[in-house]
């Protein structure tokens, strides 16, 4: 890989990949890889469809490459794209599971733990896998949001493109449903 | 770290005005860190190169299609002008009839008519 790209600003990325770069992009898939992965994987969980997603995710970013004008800062165009794809991926779970069980698609989600270095570690991934799953969907992205990608209320507002107290109605709405949870783990 | 004290991180990230930056590096020093697997970067650009490998491809389709349209339809017209050179220089006109081959001839039409022959 080009060594420039790894110090290139995310705006001379975004126009070397219009080009057609693809060094570019990929500068693009490696900056952003982790943070789209706590989103795709704390709200779906740790299975292969995930990986799925996650590549969906950076497919329809570069076919949307040509309509991104820079008023948000790239991450959070990303980000947008990863909401969206988790959403409607959970919708369409639930649809399908809807028509061949009484169960909810969610409770699908495999959850497994990649190497755990030791049990104190692996604990503490499926306290907060547990935790997250056990949340409805709504709830579990702002939980995302705040938990795995460290965002304020305002910024989580932001992404999700919904009213500040939405958000925090929804926060204090998870917090009744994650007492109920903790209490039990 | 305790679950227990897992627990009381995720407690406090809910809370409106916690402020929450700090919290996804302390979990990940905890072991609750999230990434893709290896060669997902090389499987995204990959399947990239394969959507503009089919639209290259449909270009080419859509251009070879054009161009062999283009030759039949010269073709085609070439044969019509031929077609109409060779029946006026047999008929000596561009009638309806001398185009079915048929004779412009009344009495022969009405004598096939009466008698069959």
């Amino acid at each position: 890989m080009k060594e420039s790209y790894r110090l290139a600003g995310d705006d001379e990325l975004v126009k070397a990949s219009l080009k057609g770069d693809k060094l570019a992009f990929s500068e693009i898939v490696n900056r952003y890889r982790k943070m789209v992965a706590r989103t795709v994987k704390g709200m779906l969980g740790d299975s292969v469809y995930s990986e799925d997603i996650g590549q969906e995710v950076f497919v329809n970013l570069y076919n949307s490459l040509p309509e991104f004008r820079g008023d948000a800062k790239l991450s959070t165009y990303i980000q947008r794209i990863a909401v969206n794809l988790t959403l409607n991926e959970i919708k369409r779970r639930k649809r399908f599971f809807s028509m061949f069980s009484h169960k909810g698609g969610d409770e699908m989600s495999e959850i497994e733990i990649a190497d755990p270095e030791n049990e104190e570690k692996r604990e503490a991934k499926e306290v907060v896998n547990k935790v997250l799953m056990s949340l409805d969907p709504k709830f579990r992205i702002i939980v995302v949001m705040r938990l795995l990608q460290g965002y304020s209320t305002k910024e989580t507002a932001e992404t999700l493109g919904l009213p500040l107290g939405t958000v925090l109605s929804r926060l204090s709405r998870a917090q009744e449903q994650l007492k109920e949870m903790l209490g039990k783990l | 770290m305790k679950p227990e004290e897992i627990k009381r991180i995720i407690s406090e990230s809910i809370k409106g005005d916690y402020d929450t930056g700090k919290i996804p590096e302390i979990l990940e020093n905890e072991g609750v860190s999230y990434d893709f697997g290896k060669g997902f970067t090389e499987k995204v650009i990959g399947r990239l190169s394969g959507i503009s490998l089919t639209m290259k491809g449909d270009a080419e389709f859509r251009r070879s299609l054009n161009f062999a349209f283009y030759r039949i339809a010269l073709t085609g017209a070439a044969a019509i002008v031929i077609l109409l050179i060779s029946l006026f220089l047999m008929q000596d006109s561009f009638s309806f009839n001398s185009l079915l081959g048929i004779g412009d001839s009344v009495d022969e039409s009405i004598v096939y008519l009466i008698t069959g022959f």
